[in-house]
């Protein structure tokens, strides 16, 4: 058990690592550098120099690569010349605010389409479970920038219950920032509750039809019982890899919708250093996102072994 | 949870509704949060130095330089020593008096090489500044300038507190004390910087008690802000945006010339463009009003003949340049191409419409025989392994004043000479209008210079591009001017709430 679990970390360790040597060949093998991109026209001459020695672009790639790495371990992402300031700075609140959205998205979302998908699979082809389908099926194939454009024109500029974009001011407290969050966690629940629903409405419907389902009621378990007891832990194993995967997807999708709503977070900083060809800045956020997804479905992975026996004693 | 999410949705509505006394502008947050207050770092929060500081003189509605803090100028006969008569019982916000002490430092400090200064390369014509009596500054420059009074126009040279920025002049100055309309309330760049009016402001009351800059770096979410109520007003707006405003009351929709550029360079030293009668057909053969309706939509531009001096600027010269094909063709001719040409155009995302404008260029050019092929060049590195390396390439240039935009791009020797032109007459021509103390004199020269880039140059500059900015119709008084030139401290919001 410890010894899967182990692997499982080594996995993840080593995804990471990858994903990183891939992030750096990939910036390295863009046309020009950091200096070149944060300089523009006034790359020439000894302003260009000047810049590449404090850099230390005049190193090897593999060296630098390895300088990254040890400072990216350590918590030091080195420093963004286009914004004048290190990058872990730059990266601090952000990644609070785009936890905050991210967060709460899949709070709420996760355990109400969980119910949902029961709710639907249970009553199956009935009126609820068709406009609960046919809900979903809606919400996953509008994509969230559509969602959260038409958001914004009801709620924002007709009705003008909530603002149409984050406006920060210092020294607000949680309580003024929830009405600009609301849209924002609105489209990206909207999406999460729909896969995961569907996918555990599928789930239900399978363990429904199974032969420990159709013994337990032969037994005279009442329905409600079968539900919560049988039906619903074995729908969930299923169910969690497509969370976690929907959690990967939530990554992207807080880019999309942070840049529509301008919340303040790290997607909204990721397009802002795309756009400023700030390569260190963009290498850092990309290897943030690439840790939480492996991480989230890291967890995933541990989850099913907590809830699944069989899958435990598969491994040696 | 509901009640709580209705009740500070109810909040938020209130403070929208308390905010007729505040005029709200987004800014774009180009430095991601590390604006500087100094007006010549390269850094500047531009939204905020506009409303916090004043120049010595400022840009008339005629383009020409008028009086701010300076009352007036005049010149030595040889245009080395300019003097300026300030004005009085102007005060700093913080109580300060602004004298030529304060002219002498914020001049001066433009050069230091601590600072790094994007306009120290233009600053770098003064010597030294004397300080003749408290309201009397006298400027001594290294070499003659007839037009200096319009390089302390640009937007960046402004006055500062001497005795707040310690005198020091290797060190950024960010204190954010000026003699503007506006003074700091609080500095936060990548949330809402808040500015109140600054009583003693000598040009009168300004007209809104409050002014927010708010942080909003998507253009699409600065339109949105608008639409919802959240901001009063918004710049840049594009072809496609002008729409939702365009014919709603609500709104009022703003479209002014500006000297942004994007065209496309021929390195006259490289053949076939080493040859002027190559470069004036390719030049002749573009339709430019048909190109500007393509590429920036009717009413986004204003046709221009190849040089680079704006609609808006005092030495603008009248030139003709109508699509001439059978012109053309018996240029190419003459040089020896009578079956046609072929050349390769370089080009990319770098700027607003570049690649449009290339494919444009290419179908008109075809009517006269030439082929353009492009080639499409990634806009990462463009400016290091293209532009100025290859021999026909797209570029792009933000307003200039004609002196400057002359001297940057076209002189000999200047660094950014793109289109390599090297003319010995035209360097002459450019010292000489420098030397012109005469208005109409020196005007002439202006058009010389540009008449010879519409006649015999490697720019193909078919329009300068216009600004279309869209804000509440609760303001009035904002001028129909570039950007840089509006005065804040006019406009003025209805109190009323919709």
């Amino acid at each position: 058990m410890t010894g899967l679990i182990l692997r499982r970390f080594g996995f993840a360790a080593f995804t990471i690592a990858f994903v990183s040597l891939i992030m750096f060949a990939a910036v390295e093998a863009l046309p020009g550098n950091v200096c070149t991109s944060f300089l523009q026209r006034f790359a020439q001459g000894p302003r260009l120099e000047r810049c590449i020695e404090q850099q230390g672009l005049n190193r090897p790639a593999i060296e630098r690569y390895a300088d990254w790495v040890a400072g990216a371990v350590q918590g030091d992402f080195g420093y963004s010349l286009k914004k004048r300031k290190p990058i872990n700075e730059l990266i601090g609140e952000r990644f609070a605010n785009t936890a905050l959205l991210g967060g709460l998205a899949a709070l709420l979302a996760i355990p109400f389409a969980i119910l949902l998908g029961i709710a639907a699979g249970v009553r199956r082809d009935r009126p609820l479970d068709l406009s609960l389908s046919g809900a979903a099926m809606l919400a996953m194939t509008i994509p969230e920038f559509v969602t959260a454009t038409a958001l914004i024109y009801v709620f924002a500029i007709v009705l003008q219950w909530f603002p149409a974009v984050t406006i920060m001011r210092s020294g607000m407290s949680f309580m003024d920032m929830l009405p600009n969050i609301v849209l924002p966690v609105l489209v990206l629940s909207a999406v999460l509750i729909a896969h995961i629903m569907r996918m555990m409405r599928a789930s239900v419907i399978d363990v429904m039809a199974s032969d420990y389902v159709q013994m337990a009621r032969l037994k005279g378990v009442p329905e409600r019982e079968i539900i919560r007891r049988h039906v619903v832990p074995n729908a969930m194993i299923p169910a969690l890899n497509v969370i976690a995967l929907t959690i990967a997807w939530l990554l992207a999708g807080v880019v999309v919708v942070e840049k529509v709503f301008n919340y303040p977070g790290l997607g909204t900083l990721m397009i802002q250093a795309i756009y400023d060809r700030d390569l260190p800045l963009v290498q850092a956020i990309a290897l943030i996102f690439s840790v939480i997804y492996v991480g989230v479905n890291l967890l995933a992975d541990l989850a099913a072994l907590m809830i699944d026996p069989r899958l435990r004693r598969k491994a040696h | 949870m509901k009640k709580s999410l209705l009740l500070s949705a109810a909040i938020a509505l209130a403070s929208t509704a308390a905010s007729a006394e505040t005029l709200r502008i987004p800014h774009e947050l180009g430095y991601g949060g590390s604006e500087s207050l100094d007006p010549i770092s390269p850094q500047r929060f531009y939204e905020a130095i506009q409303n916090m500081y004043s120049r010595l003189v400022r840009q008339g509605d005629d383009g020409r330089p008028s009086p701010d803090l300076a009352l007036s100028w005049d010149a030595s006969p040889d245009a080395k020593e300019w003097t300026f008569k300030l004005r009085p019982g102007v005060t700093f916000h913080n109580g300060n008096a602004f004298t030529a002490e304060d002219v002498a430092f914020s001049l001066m400090r433009t050069q230091s090489e601590t600072i790094d200064s994007p306009t120290k390369g233009v600053m770098e014509i003064i010597d030294h500044v004397e300080v003749v009596d408290d309201m009397t500054a006298k400027v001594v420059l290294k070499q003659t300038h007839a037009d200096f009074p319009l390089l302390v126009m640009d937007y960046r040279i402004k006055m500062l507190d001497a005795e707040t920025c310690g005198n020091d002049l290797d060190a950024l100055c960010e204190g954010g004390v000026g003699t503007g309309p506006y003074k700091l309330v609080e500095l936060d760049a990548l949330g809402t910087t808040t500015l109140e009016r600054f009583d003693d402001y000598y040009g009168g009351t300004p007209g809104v008690q409050n002014m927010e800059l708010i942080a909003i770096a998507d253009q699409n979410a600065r339109v949105v802000a608008l639409q919802a109520g959240q901001v009063d007003f918004i710049y840049a707006l594009s072809a496609e945006q002008v729409p939702l405003f365009a014919n709603d009351p609500n709104f009022t929709v703003q479209s002014v010339p500006t000297g942004r550029w994007v065209g496309m360079v021929m390195n006259t030293t490289v053949a076939p463009f080493d040859d002027a009668r190559v470069r004036k057909a390719i030049r002749m053969s573009a339709d430019r009003d048909a190109l500007g309706k393509l590429v920036y939509g009717k009413g986004g531009f204003i046709p221009t003949c190849d040089h680079p001096v704006w609609s808006g600027d005092q030495y603008r010269a009248d030139i003709a340049c109508d699509r001439d094909i059978e012109g053309a063709k018996a240029l190419l001719a003459e040089a020896g191409y009578a079956d046609g040409l072929t050349v390769e155009l370089f080009v990319s995302d770098i700027s607003e419409g570049a690649v449009k404008m290339a494919e444009v260029l290419q179908n008109q050019a075809k009517d006269a025989g030439i082929t353009i092929e492009l080639v499409q060049a990634p806009a990462d590195g463009y400016w290091g392994d293209v532009w100025m390396k290859e021999p026909f390439f797209a570029t792009g240039w933000s307003q200039r004043p004609t002196d400057q935009i002359l001297n940057e791009a076209y002189r000999s020797t200047a660094a950014w000479n793109e289109t390599a032109w090297n003319s010995a007459d035209f360097d002459a021509g450019l010292d000489a209008a420098r030397g012109e103390l005469d208005f109409d004199k020196r005007k002439a020269l202006y058009g010389d210079l540009q008449k010879e880039l519409w006649e015999n140059g490697g720019s193909f500059i078919p329009v300068h591009l216009n600004t279309v900015r869209a804000f509440s119709s609760k303001l009035s008084g904002i001028q129909p001017v570039e950007d840089f030139s509006i005065r804040y401290e006019d406009v003025t919001k209805a109190g009323s709430d919709s």
